[in-house]
């Protein structure tokens, strides 16, 4: 039986409660700060000692006080994250630090405002393209992100301390990357199910304290000898987000989950801050070119005057192809949250990519509610029928 | 395609007629410059950002938007939905956008590139290359990016900055904005010399700016005399007449002769206390894209006395701004089109409303055009104007007593606007109306 206080118990733990270590933190004096999408660069957050603590939504949790200021047929998680924080189940944080990631991130954060009174709240604009000229814009978002958090915490944003937190941030990347390596082997040392509970879990902690758990889970991994059942599937999940267990264990009753290219897997942390002179321009760079959300419009080549198809799915989704080849993918899931547009128009373009390199993969849909897991159990059976 | 059949009760402007007409024009003119080996781009509405620089460049511009609504007010968007579908594309994606994508899906892989034969007003021709902008959703970047997987045509995409009401009144938050949009489209200048083989008359640029500035400032002016009493102007009219302001649609000059000719029109009937409709019972704010397959719908109201006075954020021209002193013409199309959300941030920010650009200006036109209800109209597969109407309708109630009653419909799904359950609501909504006319006189409001 393993240590309740350690490593993938302790990361369950966390999951099961996810606000308990926020709550005590801000008992002890510590501001909380909010944010709904891994594009707001908690670096910054960090450097000035405030912890970030990612709201999320709850799909046990029926969404009742959102639809006074948010339409039904809108991004479900936004819905979900928002009713959350009106039910008062957030209510421990100081601020918000929301982010022009996508439409319903931005439409969101405004009438989360409006409808909130934390005493910190910012929102960033976010450019959709990498050119030269936005990259620029970011910065000056985020030095305007710097501005306002100086003012709520009375403290100067130091590059010393700055470049502390890109590197306590970095490691974290480094090691997640590394509790990925663990899902190499067939069959894997550690659970897609198990994953979402840790990155979840990092998604509530300051970020020390969440690197000290994946030291422990990535060294409990290696060790055990109760790791998951091998199965003839190894699956990659694309999508925007899957954070709940419930979710991940529909896939992972007759497979084996060795990806999760979401915002609830590795997404946010495939690359790594650049140290730069300014750290804000090393943290504009990440944030805006590495993440590989489809949020973000990427071509083969700026400003290409010529247009070659396949060209342009390399520059879109190449990064898939090094995945599907180390971690022997078998099968790729394209898992759309309704209502999600930059998602939801990559799906044939990334099924012709998939197709090409010889991945039979599907797309399924769903609205992040329970009521949603036998439809999707349904599906996720008639697609590992048929790669069977 | 549904047409409403019956007497017309609003009394139509004469001036907007050619204004309409533009629209039609500018279709045919696209498909005969392809023809005469002219190029054409497809375009996204982009809020004076990149159009005009294509006008001087002497390009033809469709827009897959606007086609979107006529292919579905005549009945030809069903098949190319159907085709979308059947591509993998899915269903609850903008309804304009899945058109376009079977549209493009039928022409490229079963016509060799050719107009299909169904389309109606001469189709949209194969374009040279596409202009996205990332202005108002997500979709319309990605709807372009997606194109990819039928036509080679290279895309470009308009940044559009977004920022929030506090956020832009951080020093130099503006200048960075001004400073992303020169530089922007000076890059934007250079791929489009690339793409037509030919360089930027920058004389014409300039002239082309000064008169989309000049066409917007008087068609706001046009507007503002809508908040006489009665209204003399109703939306209707509203939304025939924008598109050669909106989009730049047709010869530029011509427009600011018919735009001024639409302002002797409307401040005429100001003068003589005529009104857009026999009698002006109530006055509404409608949000936000009207259902354009059943207009008719709206004379109905027109005989209960419903004049629609105020209309579209999406679609109104800037609050103007002097540009006179700005000499580069990139720079004074960057404050321009920037001025579309920012003309409301100062006041937005005065009353604390946080709600960003998209729900602050319907407090002002409420408040200034002095409605007695509003009227929303959520589409189903266009979220980008739907997403802010609950809390616009929570504002105007909260701050200014005005009740909202809302009908769903969508962009080309049109079996889900219904205008009998639509028009059967309206008696107890002007009921509603009347009980909040006593609260906010009680409140000391002055209409």
């Amino acid at each position: 039986m393993s240590d309740k206080n350690k490593g993938l118990s302790k990361a369950q733990e966390i999951y099961l409660n996810r606000s308990q270590r926020a709550r005590e933190l801000k008992a002890a004096g510590k501001k909380i700060i909010g944010y709904p999408c891994v594009y707001v660069p908690l670096e910054m957050l960090t450097a000035l000692d405030l912890v970030p603590y990612r709201t999320c939504g709850a799909i046990k949790e029926p969404v009742t006080e959102a639809d006074r200021a948010l339409p039904s047929s809108f991004c479900p998680i936004m819905r979900n994250c928002l009713d959350c924080a009106l039910k008062g189940k957030n209510d421990f944080l100081d601020g918000m630090a929301t982010i022009h990631s996508c439409d319903p991130q931005e439409k969101t954060a405004h009438v989360w405002e409006s409808y909130t009174n934390y005493p910190y709240f910012h929102f960033i604009d976010m450019p959709s393209t990498v050119r030269p000229e936005a990259l620029e814009y970011f910065k000056s978002q985020l030095n305007d992100f710097r501005k306002t958090l100086e003012a709520f915490t009375g403290k100067k944003l130091s590059t010393d301390k700055l470049e502390a937190a890109i590197k306590s941030h970095n490691q974290q990347r480094t090691l997640v990357r590394e509790l990925y390596e663990l899902t190499k082997p067939s069959p894997p040392r550690i659970s897609g199910t198990e994953i979402v509970q840790v990155v979840k879990a990092l998604m509530s902690l300051p970020v020390v304290e969440g690197n000290d758990l994946l030291t422990e889970v990535i060294s409990e991994a290696k060790n055990r000898t109760d790791g998951p059942e091998k199965e003839s599937a190894r699956l990659l999940i694309w999508g925007s987000i899957l954070d709940d267990t419930d979710i991940m264990q529909v896939f992972e009753a007759k497979a084996n989950v060795v990806m999760d290219e979401s915002c609830g897997g590795i997404r946010a942390y495939r690359a790594e801050v650049k140290f730069t002179a300014d750290p804000l321009e090393g943290l504009a760079d990440y944030y805006l070119k590495e993440i590989t959300c489809a949020r973000t419009f990427r071509q083969a080549t700026l400003g290409e005057t010529r247009k070659d198809y396949a060209r342009d799915l390399q520059s879109r989704f190449g990064y898939l192809k090094g995945i599907i080849k180390e971690w022997k993918i078998n099968g790729a899931i394209m898992l759309l949250v309704r209502y999600c547009d930059p998602f939801a128009f990559e799906i044939p373009s990334l099924k012709d990519y998939f197709g090409g390199l010889g991945v039979p993969s599907t797309y399924i849909e769903y609205d992040y509610t329970t009521g949603a897991l036998a439809p999707l159990r349904t599906r996720v059976e008639a697609f590992l029928e048929t790669i069977s | 395609m549904v047409v409403e059949k019956g007497k017309k009760t609003i009394n139509r402007l004469k001036s907007m007629y050619p204004l309409r007409a533009k629209v039609n024009e500018t279709y045919l003119k696209s498909v005969e410059a392809i023809q005469a080996g002219k190029p054409a781009v497809w375009g996204m509405l982009n809020f004076y950002y990149g159009d005009p620089v294509l006008k001087a460049m002497d390009i033809e511009v469709v827009y897959p938007e606007n086609y979107g609504a006529i292919a579905a007010a005549t009945g030809v968007a069903q098949q190319y939905l159907e085709r979308a579908d059947a591509d993998g594309f899915p269903s609850h994606l903008c309804g304009y956008s899945l058109t376009t994508l079977g549209y493009a899906s039928r022409m490229m892989k079963e016509l060799n590139g050719q107009i299909p034969p169904e389309a109606p007003f001469g189709g949209m021709p194969k374009p040279l290359f596409l202009m996205s902008s990332a202005a108002i959703c997500d979709a319309r970047y990605k709807w372009f990016q997606a194109l990819g997987r039928y036509m080679d045509a290279p895309v470009w995409t308009l940044e559009a900055p977004t920022p929030g009401v506090k956020e832009f009144f951080i020093e130099g938050y503006y200048d960075s904005m001004v400073d992303l949009g020169v530089k922007h489209l000076r890059d934007f200048v250079a791929f489009v010399e690339g793409m037509v083989g030919k360089k930027m008359d920058w004389d014409k640029l300039d002239k082309t700016t000064n008169l989309m500035i000049e066409i917007n400032r008087v068609w706001h002016e046009v507007n503002e005399l809508r908040k006489a009493k009665p209204c003399p102007m109703h939306s209707r009219d509203f939304w025939s007449a924008m598109p050669a302001a909106l989009f730049l649609a047709g010869d530029l000059e011509d427009s600011l002769r018919l735009y001024q000719n639409m302002y002797k029109e409307v401040k005429d009937r100001v003068n003589s206390h005529l009104g857009a409709i026999p009698e002006e019972k109530y006055r509404l704010v409608f949000a936000e894209l009207p259902p354009w397959h059943s207009l008719g719908f709206f004379d109905k109201l027109a005989e209960r006395g419903w004049n629609f006075v105020v209309e579209s954020f999406g679609y109104r021209p800037p609050i103007p701004i002097d540009l006179s002193k700005v000499s580069d013409p990139l720079e004074r199309i960057t404050r321009f089109s920037l001025q579309f959300f920012a003309g409301y941030y100062e006041d937005a920010r005065k009353q604390n409303v946080l709600g960003g650009a998209f729900a602050y200006p319907y407090l002002k036109y409420a408040r200034e055009w002095k409605c007695d209800g509003a009227l929303l109209h959520p589409l189903i597969s266009c979220r980008s104007a739907s997403t802010h109407l609950p809390y616009v309708a929570d504002m105007l109630m909260e701050e200014l007593k005005v009740p909202s009653l809302s009908i769903e419909g969508d962009i080309v799904d049109l079996r889900l606007f219904n205008p009998e359950d639509a028009l059967a609501k309206a008696e107890p909504f002007e009921e509603t109306m009347e009980h909040y006319r006593k609260i906010r006189k009680q409140a000391g409001f002055d209409w």
